[in-house]
């Protein structure tokens, strides 16, 4: 769950104040699901979504279930003290105290979430839990053994990574088309199993989950000023810029 | 207090924004030495090959970038991008540098697509706080810690935050074109004057888990010919309105005549127009060139996003009310097919 980053926003005070107060799925999420779904569409299995976020999250998962999802979980920050400003290892650590206890072929994640764009939470989960990990997804494929074969975007290519199983994934929104929930799935949606955790459930104290960095404020970032514009022509207009640049230093 | 920072070797160069990297890491520890504290800075170097160590080679460049300790993993892992290779190069030098932890760290990386993939883990791994692509950072003592403070953009580069952190291991990974190099270390031999020869201890990594470790079973790369777009000085970039292949050879012909990486807008590479490896933005690569030229490109935000540290912008687009022309510091509104010839021939005569 996210705020939605193409809504108006404003910064007051170094506080940043949506004009809505809508939370969506985010994209790199919604791949995830997608990618799940294909899978199961393919070999069978089931797809159990996850969320970590106070009661409006829910709204969040509802959508995961109509794309179709088989059931969804929703461990609730409600009320939880602190769970404003929760960062990127408190996340981790809750969602590694419950999967911990859950049995799976392969664990999902965004590769970083629409708001913040840290992409820590994934590896984190992955390293808590003791298992493999491959981010920033672009294509994943299954062998016929159950192994998953994922191509990575790295820094001089693509990878293809054998995985293994009981790994986790993180995934780019380069890897697919998230599917819009059709009228049918969202009337399904409501009749699916939606489990709700506190804390508690998972044997996790608020106090061991509190964030380790803060924010302590926002700020606007320094506005690129637009320059100068030329539209007399292209030969002549070509031939200010290619000046003003050479006047720069910049034609090297 | 240790500084540690990553440096990763693959075909014998040294990666610009690690270097960037460095010379903060080197101006923040000395600032503090200053200050009456004990600050070292340290480079974790892992390298694929003993062939490509050449001990005196890097003594001398590395030291001439103000690094006092080399911590040298040579393993065939870093042949390719490997993250448990990595998580266990980092963990061991950082266990040894800082005594088994019990002097506080920053350990302080480029934020490039390797150091993405392990930043959350390795923070995991060494109970570290972390904060990941800042565009600014600074460091204190502070108690038995570091104080951290960063800033780094958020909801779509739209705001940033400050951030901190107080905490004995705190780590950082920085966008590139965040701080300069020490351009006058290039070239210089046997370390900086006010620096001691340095020791490179070289360290053998413990895989452990054989049951975390994935295997690359195969490498798509695109041409070895291409530039490196977080190394290039310059960018011609080109978007939707590039739409055949003699549009194509345009962008081609002036990134040779400026000697440019070439990049591209989501829409290209989804197309497959362009490589994928090569898209610019908040999904893609987040770039800061001196010098951007965007051909043909509305300026989504998504795009801008992986933009805003560039020096200059040039845009070239028919549509004078595209949005990428409130961010350019030059615009040309125009035809492509027009334009481009005639910026081609100027920029080749301007250079002789």
């Amino acid at each position: 769950m996210v705020p939605d980053v193409s809504a108006p926003m404003q910064i007051k005070n170094g506080e940043l104040i949506m004009d809505a107060d809508r939370a969506v799925l985010n994209a790199y999420d919604a791949s995830g699901v997608e990618e799940a779904l294909v899978l199961k569409e393919a070999d069978g299995g089931a797809v159990i979504v996850v969320s970590v976020g106070p009661a409006k999250a829910a709204e969040t998962l509802r959508k995961a279930l109509a794309m179709g999802a088989d059931s969804a979980v929703h461990i609730t920050t409600e009320g939880v003290e602190g769970a404003g400003e929760f960062d990127s290892d408190s996340y981790a650590k809750i969602l590694a105290a419950y999967y911990g206890e859950q049995e799976y072929d392969t664990l999902f994640f965004g590769k970083q979430s629409q708001d913040t764009d840290a992409g820590l939470t994934g590896s984190m989960v992955a390293e808590l839990l003791g298992i493999p990990y491959v981010s920033n997804a672009v294509g994943i494929t299954r062998e016929a053994d159950g192994r998953f074969l994922v191509k990575r975007q790295g820094d001089s290519g693509q990878e293809i990574v054998d995985a293994g199983t009981g790994c986790l994934i993180t995934c780019s929104n380069d890897m697919n088309e998230p599917r819009i929930p059709k009228l049918k799935g969202i009337m399904a949606s409501k009749k699916k199993p939606l489990e709700v955790l506190t804390l508690s459930d998972l044997g996790v104290n608020a106090a061991d989950v509190q964030p380790k960095t803060q924010i302590t404020a926002y700020v606007e970032i320094p506005a690129r000023q637009a320059g100068q514009k030329f539209s007399e022509g292209a030969a002549e207009d070509a031939g200010r810029v290619a000046e003003l640049l050479e006047q720069n230093d910049l034609l090297s | 207090m240790i500084f540690i920072h990553l440096l990763t070797i693959q075909g014998g160069a040294i990666k610009r924004a690690s270097l960037e990297v460095l010379a903060r890491g080197r101006a923040l520890a000395d600032a503090l030495n200053n200050n009456g504290q004990e600050v070292e800075l340290h480079t974790v170097v892992c390298s694929p090959e003993v062939a490509d160590w050449d001990e005196a080679k890097w003594a001398a460049e590395l030291g001439a970038y103000g690094v006092d300790r080399v911590w040298s993993a040579t393993d065939e892992s870093f042949k390719e991008h490997n993250n448990q290779a990595l998580l266990a190069a980092v963990q061991t030098a950082h266990a040894q540098a800082t005594d088994q932890a019990a002097k506080p760290s920053l350990v302080a990386m480029a934020s490039t697509e390797g150091v993405k993939d392990i930043l959350g883990a390795l923070s995991a791994r060494l109970g570290a706080s972390v904060v990941a692509d800042v565009s600014e950072f600074g460091v204190v003592a502070e108690g038995d810690g570091l104080h951290l403070t960063a800033i780094r953009p958020v909801m779509a580069s739209k705001a940033q935050t400050q951030v901190q952190t107080t905490a004995k291991h705190v780590m950082v990974s920085v966008r590139s074109g965040s701080y300069g190099i020490l351009e006058e270390a290039r070239g210089q031999e046997g370390g900086t004057p006010n620096h001691e020869p340095i020791k490179i201890e070289l360290i053998k990594i413990e895989q452990g888990d054989s049951k975390l470790q994935t295997q690359i079973r195969e490498i798509i790369t695109a041409a070895a010919d291409i530039i490196d777009l977080n190394e290039a000085e310059t960018i011609v970039a080109a978007g939707r309105g590039v739409k055949d292949e003699t549009a194509k050879a345009l962008i081609a012909e002036l990134a040779q005549c400026l000697n440019a990486g070439i990049g591209a807008s989501r829409a290209l590479t989804e197309a497959g127009i362009y490589d994928p490896s090569v898209q610019i933005g908040q999904t893609g690569k987040v770039v800061a060139p001196q010098l951007y030229i965007a051909v043909g490109i509305s300026g989504a935000i998504q795009h801008v996003a992986g933009i805003t540290n560039t020096k200059v912008i040039v845009a070239v687009n028919k549509d004078a009310d595209a949005p990428i022309f409130e961010v350019a510091n030059y615009g040309i509104v125009g035809d492509l097919y027009e334009v481009l010839p005639a910026f081609i021939a100027e920029i080749k005569r301007l250079k002789g």
